[in-house]
Formats: C-alpha cells, sequence, structure tokens
C-alpha cells in the first residue's frame, strides 16, 4: 500500500506501538486529527488476499500467531514455584497488521452498565484486584457506536441490552442451524436467544465486501475484507490521509525516555534485526496485555527500576483471560456448521453475577462448531468413541457435519499475584526475555466455569441432541484475551494508567489495549478494547491541541 | 517423484475438487478409481525421501489401521504417507521424527513376536489390530496417529488429502463460500428476523 513514510530522526506527534484493535483505531483518529502517526507493528502487513484456509499452517503450526514464531513461554502456578516450559499454548495473539482482528472470531457483545460498577454493587472480593472502573458505559456509549458504525457491526438488538443511541448498522447476519437450535433450548428452559452482534458485514459496508460464507472466520484471516479487522476498516482510512505510516516487522524493544522523565520515542528492530528508533512527542503502546507488560518492564531505567510506569506495582499484575466451559452435541440432521460466520446467536441471561449461586461470576452462551477436519478428527469426537478403525473413520462422518457446541463465555477475577513477568532465562527470537505467566484460577472462577458447563449442558439437552458430551473444565494456563495488566484507575497506588489513558508516572506516555480493562467482562473484549479506543483518541488529540501532554 | 508424475496427480486431485458435493456422492466409484491412481502412486518406494521403504511400508499399514479404506476412501488413498513422508523432513515436525523412526522400528519388532518376517506390515489385520491396541497409551502413537489425520485432513498443498478425499470422508462439501441455509435446522426455520432499531 502507497503510503507517507517519516525519518526516523523526524519528530512525529504519535508513535503507537501494534496496529491491532486498539492501535488500528488510534492511529486512524489520531491522523484523522491532523497528527503525524507511526505505527511500529512487529508483525507483516498481510493483504487480504494472501489469507488462506490451511488449517495446518493457520491452527497447527500457528504461522500468524506469536506462538508460531516465538513457541517458548513460560509457566507457574505461584511465584515459589520454578518457572516451566508452558504445557499448553501460552499467552496467544496475531503478529501482523490488524493484530488478532484479523484472526479472531468477531463476537462484538458491548459491556454493560454493570460491568464498569460491579465492585461498589456487589462489594468487595477478599483478596482481589477487583474494583470499579473510572468509566461508566454512559460515557463510554457514543464510543461504541461510533465503533459499530467506523468498523461495521451487523446485529439486532436483545431483550435485555444496554441502550445504543443508534441502531446496528448492518442487519443480522443469517441464522445457522447452531442458533436455530440453541433459540429452541432456550425457548424450553424460559430462557432468551438472541442475535449474536458480529463485527462482519452482513451486506456491503463502506466499499467492503459482505461475508461470502467461506466458514474461516474462527483463527483465519478474511481473504474478502468482510471480517472488520482494523486491517479492512480503520487502516486504509488512516494511511490514506497522507498522515500515517504502518511501519511493518518493526519490534519495539525499549520505550526511550529523556532525563526529565519524558519519552522522546521508541527503539526497535527492524526485519533483519537491526536496531532503530522512531522519534516522537508522545508514545502510545496499545500491543496487547502480553506485549505491552513486556515493553514497559523492558524499558525499565535507574529512574524506573522496576519497569517504565510501575510505581504502582502493578503493571503486569491481574491478567484475565476469560473463562470458558461448553458442552458438545450431536442432532438428527446436518447442521453444517463449518459453513459460514461462526455464532448466530447467544444467550446472556446469566450475565449478572448472582449471589444465590455462592460464588462471583457472570457470562453468556453461544452455539458455534468450529473444529477444522484436522481438530476435529484429532480430539473432537466423544472420548468413548474409538479414536482409530473403521467405527472412528465412520463416527467422524456422522459426527462433522451433525454437530454443535454450546459454549459459555465468562468473568475472570483480577488477582494479583496473576501476572505476565519476564523470564530471566529464556530469551526468544530478538533476544528478548521470553514471557512468563503465573496463573492460578480464583476458586470462583473454577466455580463459574463448573455452574456454566451445566448450563450448556441443559441447553444441549433440551435442543434435543441426540448424544451430548461435555468438555473438560480446566484451569487455565493459556488464553487469547490478555486484559488488565495496565488496569485504568484514579488513583496512581493501584493502577497504571488514569481515566484516559495515560500513564500515572509518564506524562506523554498513553497505554490503550486490553491491558486497560479493570475487570473482565463477560468473555468478548474487542468491542469495548475498541471502545476505549475511540474515547482515548479524542481525549489524547485534546491534550495534544492544548498543550497538555 | 518426478514433477510431472507429481502434476499428474495433482491434476486428479483438482479435478476430483472441482466437483460438487452432490455430483460427488452419485459417483463413488469414480473417486474409487481416482483414489486408485493416488494408491499406485502410494506404492512407488522409492519415492520416499525422509522414510525408508520399510518404514514406508510398516507407516502405510499402520495409517491403513488408523484410517480403514472400505467404501470410502482412508488415509492411503488420502496419501497421509507420502504426507508423512515430506512432513518428516519439515522444521516443524523435525522435533517427533526421530521418535517416528523408532516407533515404526519398534513396530517391526513387535511383529516378532508373530513370527512374521516382514514386519508389522505382512502381519494379518487382526495380528496389526492387537499390537496397536497394545501400544494406544504411547506417545509414538499418538503422534503417528495425528499424522495420519493430518495427512488425511490437511490442505491438498501438503501433499495428502488427494482429490480432497479425507474432506469427502468427512462428508464436507468443498466450496470456497457458501449461502445460507447452511444446514438442515436453518433450512427449516423460515424467514430471518428483520431488522430493527433499538
Amino acid at each position: 500500500m502507497n503510503q507517507r513514510t517519516y525519518g526516523e530522526n523526524e519528530t512525529v506527534d504519535f508513535v503507537i506501538v501494534g496496529s491491532g484493535a486498539a492501535g488500528g483505531v488510534l492511529a486512524k483518529e489520531l491522523c484523522t486529527a491532523g497528527f503525524d502517526v507511526v505505527v511500529l507493528e512487529q508483525g507483516p502487513w498481510q493483504q487480504a488476499n494472501q489469507f488462506t484456509h490451511d488449517e495446518l499452517a493457520v491452527e497447527r503450526k500457528n504461522e500468524m500467531l506469536n506462538t508460531g514464531f516465538e513457541p517458548f513461554q513460560s509457566f507457574r502456578t505461584t511465584a515459589t514455584e520454578p518457572m516451566q516450559r508452558n504445557p499448553g499454548r501460552g499467552m496467544m495473539y496475531r503478529r501482523g497488521v490488524g493484530g488478532s482482528s484479523v484472526h479472531f472470531t468477531a463476537n462484538y457483545w458491548r459491556f454493560r452498565p454493570i460491568d464498569f460498577k460491579e465492585r461498589s454493587v456487589l462489594g468487595p472480593i477478599s483478596g482481589t484486584g477487583f474494583a470499579d472502573w473510572p468509566v461508566t458505559y454512559d460515557e463510554l456509549e457514543p464510543y461504541y457506536t461510533k465503533v459499530d458504525w467506523e468498523v461495521g457491526v451487523s446485529g439486532a438488538p436483545g431483550p435485555s441490552d444496554p441502550f445504543r443511541t443508534r441502531p446496528y448498522p448492518l442487519p443480522p447476519l443469517p441464522n445457522k442451524s447452531s442458533g436455530v437450535l440453541l433459540e429452541r433450548a432456550a425457548r424450553t428452559l424460559g430462557l432468551h436467544a438472541q442475535v449474536a452482534p458480529m463485527a462482519i458485514l452482513s451486506q456491503p459496508y463502506d466499499g467492503r465486501s459482505a461475508c461470502m460464507g467461506c466458514g474461516h472466520c474462527y483463527a483465519y484471516g478474511c481473504e474478502f475484507g468482510a471480517k472488520s479487522s482494523t486491517l479492512s476498516s480503520v487502516i486504509p482510512k488512516a494511511v490514506s490521509t497522507g498522515r500515517c505510516e504502518i511501519r511493518a516487522d518493526s519490534t519495539a524493544f525499549r520505550v526511550e525516555m529523556s532525563s526529565a522523565g519524558r519519552t522522546t520515542g521508541v527503539a526497535y528492530w527492524n526485519k533483519d534485526g537491526k536496531e532503530h528508533r522512531q522519534l516522537a512527542r508522545a508514545v502510545i503502546l496499545a500491543a496487547n496485555g502480553a506485549e505491552t507488560t513486556r515493553l514497559l518492564l523492558m524499558s525499565a531505567s535507574p529512574a524506573f527500576p522496576h519497569g517504565l510506569a510501575n510505581a504502582s506495582g502493578l503493571v503486569g499484575c491481574n491478567i484475565m483471560f476469560n473463562g470458558g466451559s461448553s458442552t458438545t452435541g450431536r442432532f438428527e440432521h446436518p447442521t453444517n456448521e463449518y459453513k459460514g460466520h461462526v455464532v448466530s446467536r447467544i444467550i446472556l441471561d446469566f450475565y449478572e453475577s448472582d449471589p444465590k449461586r455462592g460464588f462471583y461470576g457472570g457470562g453468556g452462551i453461544d452455539a458455534r462448531f468450529n473444529n477444522g477436519p484436522i481438530g476435529f478428527a484429532v480430539n473432537g469426537l466423544p472420548e468413548d468413541l474409538p479414536s482409530w478403525g473403521s467405527e472412528f473413520k465412520r463416527a467422524l462422518r456422522d459426527y462433522y457435519t451433525h454437530s454443535v457446541r454450546f459454549a459459555a463465555h465468562m468473568t475472570t477475577i483480577p488477582v494479583a499475584s496473576n501476572r505476565v513477568t519476564l523470564d530471566p532465562e529464556h530469551r526468544d527470537h530478538w533476544g528478548r526475555p521470553a514471557l512468563c505467566l503465573t496463573y492460578q484460577d480464583h476458586a470462583d472462577d473454577m466455580n463459574a466455569k463448573r455452574w456454566f458447563r451445566d448450563r450448556t449442558q441443559e441447553l444441549m439437552e433440551a435442543a434435543g441432541a441426540s448424544r451430548v458430551w461435555n468438555q473438560p473444565v480446566l484451569p487455565i494456563d493459556s488464553g487469547v484475551h490478555l486484559l488488565g495488566t495496565a488496569r485504568m484507575g484514579n488513583d496512581p497506588r493501584d493502577s497504571v494508567v488514569d481515566r484516559y489513558h495515560r500513564a500515572h508516572d509518564v506524562r506523554n506516555l498513553f497505554i490503550c489495549d486490553g491491558s486497560s480493562f479493570v475487570t473482565s467482562g463477560r468473555g468478548q473484549p474487542t468491542m469495548t478494547i475498541q471502545a476505549l479506543a475511540y474515547r482515548a483518541a479524542e481525549h489524547i488529540a485534546r491534550f495534544a491541541r492544548s498543550h497538555e501532554i | 517423484m518426478s514433477a510431472d508424475q507429481l502434476s499428474r496427480r495433482r491434476f486428479l486431485a483438482e479435478s476430483g475438487g472441482a466437483a460438487s458435493l452432490a455430483w460427488l456422492t452419485l459417483q463413488l466409484p469414480w473417486i474409487s478409481a481416482l483414489a486408485g491412481c493416488a494408491r499406485e502412486d502410494a506404492r512407488r518406494d522409492a519415492d520416499f525421501v525422509h522414510l525408508t521403504p520399510t518404514e514406508a511400508r510398516t507407516m502405510r499399514a499402520f495409517a491403513a489401521q488408523i484410517l480403514p479404506s472400505d467404501d470410502v476412501a482412508g488415509a492411503i488413498e488420502a496419501g497421509a504417507v507420502h504426507f508423512i513422508d515430506r512432513a518428516l523432513g519439515t522444521p516443524f515436525f523435525a522435533e517427533i521424527a526421530p521418535l517416528i523412526h523408532a516407533g515404526l522400528a519398534e513396530l517391526d519388532f513387535r511383529a516378532g513376536a508373530f513370527d512374521a518376517t516382514g514386519g508389522f506390515a505382512s502381519l494379518s489385520g487382526v495380528q496389526q489390530v492387537a499390537i496397536m491396541k497394545r501400544i494406544e497409551g504411547e506417545r509414538f502413537f499418538a503422534e503417528a496417529r495425528t499424522l495420519v489425520l493430518i495427512g488425511t485432513f490437511a490442505d491438498p498443498s501438503h501433499g495428502g488429502n488427494i482429490g480432497r478425499s479425507g474432506w469427502a470422508m468427512l462428508g464436507k462439501e468443498d466450496h470456497e463460500m457458501y449461502t445460507a441455509p447452511f444446514g438442515w435446522y436453518d433450512g427449516q426455520h423460515g424467514a430471518e428476523p428483520t431488522h430493527s432499531a433499538a
């Protein structure tokens, strides 16, 4: 793509680290507001026509993900244990322009008013970082609406949705068999299945193609540009202003500081491992909850001995992944879930935490079956069926086109000891310390997963499945939602950034991505990441214009 | 395998994949014929690069027990063994390559208990199954099984899933795009809800 380029010694207004859900929005908003912006993206700049349906490359080799590029991460459940190789897949995100908005499923649930004030409504949870947000739903609503209309979201209001100031810009995507079955189950149990809001175009929109139903949303890039990634929505607009350079294959490793305690730019490696430095008047980190943490910790200096912007000691702490549990069922007739978008209906009746359950936790349930042929054959069948031989082969055929999964997505509680740190022993491809995750599920989170698994089982039975089987409820060692590691707050003692995403400790450093979250929401964070990014961009532009940076 | 042979096989494969499912399901004998061509290719042991001819025979027997050939093409017709041969020479599978080589030798060694001189492949199906049941819990079995499944169901560009026969085995239609209704239940469901404003 032709774009304006900036010299490294040219001091731009903003350098943004990361081009994903948040970075893409921030770039587009700030350059549209008249500022010069350079975006540093560690991965390549793939175009839509370079995306494939190759399951071996995408889902097993993880060629688009950090874990395909840098396989080693360490893990321990508590800080007193030795670090070991992560037994799971680790903290995952997509490397490349558009970040994880390219390969995600595109569920676009808004948070509800309760998400922002749950601590006040429910009271404290002992030993945790459970807290209110410094923003409210009312404050964020205009930005949720902006996301709907700017990136393109398809949907229709549900019975207990929070208020919205504008309707969805696009009608719902077609209902799938999984959605029809979830509706059937909900009716039987007195619940409500509603249209799933999806960041996928149900009709042509804003010069982009509608969804062609290829069936490769989950984990893949959309070759039609119908998935509303920042790659296909806002980044082309940012570049077309002539005030934004997307510098791909550029891995940031240090936020540079002046002796006066201000950032002066970002040091990075280019594709060949050569060191470069981009000067800027202000720096915005939007690299996701894991990489924003690594960059801040790697930017430690005598003035910031525990990592940049880490006077609170909370950088990397309180990581939240969102819990999950699920039940699968086989149905008499074909469901053919491998066609089309992933999710068409959701149940949000259990969104709020209910003290009567005896634990904190709430969530939503969707209907899907997003196993590719390899993944399905390797471990998609019920465990009591043969795993090889003629019966196995018959079962593959009987189940692949006839199965549906009801998947629950839910809260995780912020706990300071659940954190991302730097592994002192292992280095990555570039020589950066490997990511280490210390994580132990809060007892309530395990209870929530089990409780929701019982609900998905009831729903699957109510849907009339001829065979029902649960996926095991497991503790977390890996995840794709990387939330809470540089949390927002009004008090510098218990948060990393303020309500406008400015680092408490560094006046011209902003942090805006999943790391900003105070609580986890119910499992679909990207819509809120982008609403925060639109809001942050507006305030950051205001500060810049009034020389308050 | 020469480039010509490869392109011939791929030509046959692509021809099969371009057909619609409805047509395919009516033409199973034709698919079998196509699979037969692939089988002939797969039998050319000299074409193997990373498996010795002995290992290839053993792997083929193992793969044929994982996804047997019956009225529907199995792992052999899908070219899973050729896929595995190629895969073992790639960085992604390098870590398990020694395990696979050792495990195949172990299968042949275990065949000795049945007084077989031709290794695992020379055993009867019942004998092969008996050995495989004994090692089901071992890492070699899991990794070799996974390789067979990848070779059967991966994108054909990797050398297996010839003629997209793996996807046909699952009953999966093979198109780049689909339009609703996708399945039986949404087909019965009728009209979609209309767009409504808040």
